[in-house]
């Protein structure tokens, strides 16, 4: 088990960087060049959003955060999903003058929902942009995304569970409600009720590392992995020994069945998510657990997403999403949505 | 001890600044070129501040404080050549959105206070009762959207206390002078306290008590942003001087 990941470990990751700087803006001029048709780039204040704007009247859905996450959260702006998506520097909450400026562009009558990563960065600027932003007679309200479940909280004092890729769970279903005509009172509460019942584990195979800095976040030794990691090189919750794509897991569903309390008759969105560095094939190995895990817990996996969707720079490593659904939240998610990460 | 506050000579009734106001303005109240004197004063007073300010930010959070301050006061100024405000709430609105959008949690936060002082009336003059109602509002926003009551040592600490002066300075009819001065001794004191405190919110909460015996930077810039008003509205003939706290009384690594 050493070989590969000692050198892995061990060796400088080269990078494609210009100027580390500049990552964020050239990356963004990058996206927009690519997707004319789906996103537009405001370069100052920096925000991103739809190309075409979603019709008068409509509830508009934002989110941001941090850069580092991509496709998260630029890669979900366009029909069906966001009006806006707000980057920060890499791991940074946006200014809230750049939120505010988002919530400006895309307000359109009908109210604001903010989804926000549970970070107290993120959720402060979100809240504050929101206050300014009832100046001028804008209602925002905000949804807050608190899946991970590796920090839960003992003690319920403290920042609450971190969010993860529940994010695009509930950034899907938020959407395609307010492309529904929902009103806000409505959109909120889908959103809210995802979140609630979302849950995520992560594990690392190695830390990723910022651009123009090589050096991984952490060291892990190459006979170990780390549970509970999050997606900003956040140690976790506890090292195990390296060891079989089924063995990790089944250490990644089991909690969040039982945090879930999910079981025989249940029925779930799974979202099983690359963290930068790991290859699409060793997701659907890892899938493919996922998937006999709950099969034999007698839970139906409704709808399934298997790839790099909010990652963590170049981690390797992977997490699994849970949300439970029913009818209306399924229907929502098999509404159409056309952005640069999900189209159907 | 405190080096401003306390050392401004009071004379209750003066004329607010040495600066021509406007027709009808009264003695004693912040015109437009007074408020563009205190930001201009502020901004001086940051830029000689920020490094000492970024140390103790580096002690007890991340290090970022000096450096976002800098930024914001850079945005501040562009914003003022870009729209030059014609009332004194205008000004304080220009400098609210330099701070929000400046990174951090602090900057933002400020930017909400300085709103709370733009607000705080639209015409031509504040007087010092205005200029105490848009403290109390912005201080009550930030109290309530970042959680923070006064002894959890953040800038909370200084802003409550420095809310109450202005507002008792402005029952007693006093001037707007005199109330700053007020309302800075009452900043520069409850700042310097918080050197003792162990943080209960804001970044210094994640080093428990490593932050003890260590002054909260966002307090301190609240007693510096008075003080900078007591300087910019005293008449040109009697300087004060400005500045925070000396290091020794500042206590970075000082103990009681």
């Amino acid at each position: 088990m050493a070989g590969p990941n000692a050198l892995a470990v061990a060796a400088p990751r080269r990078q494609f960087v210009n100027d580390p700087d500049e990552v964020v803006e050239e990356a963004l001029e990058g996206l927009e060049a690519a997707h004319p048709r789906l996103i537009r780039w405001n370069r100052d204040p920096s925000f991103v959003q739809r190309a075409k704007p979603a019709p008068p009247g409509r509830v508009a859905v934002i989110s941001g955060g941090g850069s580092g996450h991509e496709p998260l959260h630029v890669g979900m702006v366009g029909e069906g999903m966001l009006d806006a998506a707000v980057p920060g520097a890499v791991f940074a909450s946006p200014t809230a003058g750049q939120i505010l400026a988002a919530t400006q562009a895309v307000a359109n009558g009908a109210g604001v929902v903010h989804v926000v990563k549970n970070y107290t960065g993120d959720v402060l600027n979100f809240a504050i942009a929101a206050e300014v932003a009832s100046d001028d007679g804008i209602e925002v309200r905000q949804v807050l995304v608190d899946d991970d479940l590796a920090t839960t909280s003992t003690t319920g004092d403290g920042p609450g569970r971190r969010g993860t890729a529940a994010t695009v769970v509930v950034e899907k279903i938020v959407g395609a409600a307010a492309a529904a005509g929902a009103d806000l009172d409505r959109v909120v509460a889908l959103g809210r009720r995802v979140a609630a019942t979302s849950r995520s584990m992560a594990v690392a195979l190695a830390a990723g590392a910022h651009p123009g800095d090589p050096r991984p976040s952490f060291e892990l030794p190459p006979d170990q992995v780390e549970f509970g990691v999050g997606i900003h090189g956040e140690r976790g919750i506890g090292r195990r020994a390296f060891a079989t794509a089924d063995e990790l897991a089944d250490e990644l569903v089991r909690p969040l069945l039982s945090d879930l309390a999910i079981g025989s008759g249940d029925r779930v969105i799974a979202i099983t998510n690359g963290l930068g560095a790991t290859t699409n094939l060793e997701l659907a190995v890892i899938h493919r657990r996922v998937a006999r895990v709950l099969s034999a817990a007698g839970v139906t996996i409704e709808r399934a997403l298997v790839g790099s969707y909010v990652t963590a720079l170049d981690m390797a490593g992977c997490s699994v999403t849970l949300t439970r659904v029913d009818d209306e939240l399924l229907a929502l998610w098999d509404a159409p949505v056309r952005t640069i990460a999900l189209s159907w | 001890m405190t080096s401003t506050g306390g050392e401004v000579t009071v004379i209750p009734g003066d004329e607010a600044a040495s600066r021509p106001a406007p027709p009808g303005a009264p003695p004693g109240t912040l015109t437009v070129s007074g408020a563009l004197a205190w930001i201009d004063v502020f901004n001086s007073g940051v830029g000689a501040e920020a490094a000492t300010l970024g140390d103790l930010d580096r002690q007890a959070g991340d290090g970022d404080f000096g450096a976002n301050l800098l930024a914001a006061l850079r945005r501040v100024r562009r914003r003022l050549a870009e729209a030059p405000p014609t009332t004194p709430g205008e000004a304080f609105l220009c400098v609210s959105h330099g701070f929000l959008n400046t990174g951090g949690t602090s900057g933002p936060l400020f930017g909400l206070w300085f709103r709370g002082i733009g607000r705080a009336g639209d015409g031509p003059y504040l007087t010092l009762a205005e200029l105490a109602a848009g403290v109390a509002a912005g201080t009550a926003t930030i109290q309530r959207l970042a959680g923070a009551k006064p002894g959890d040592k953040t800038m909370v600490d200084a802003l409550v206390p420095a809310g109450e002066a202005l507002a008792a300075a402005a029952a007693d009819r006093l001037d707007l002078r005199a109330g700053l001065a007020r309302a800075a001794d009452a900043a520069h004191a409850a700042a310097v306290a918080t050197r003792d405190l162990r943080a209960r919110r804001g970044r210094a909460s994640y080093v428990g008590d490593v932050a003890v015996g260590v002054p909260d930077p966002g307090a301190l810039t609240v007693a510096l942003f008075l003080d900078s008003g007591c300087v910019a509205l005293h008449p040109a003939d009697e300087p004060p001087p400005v500045g925070l706290p000396a290091p020794d009384a500042a206590g970075a690594t000082g103990s009681r």
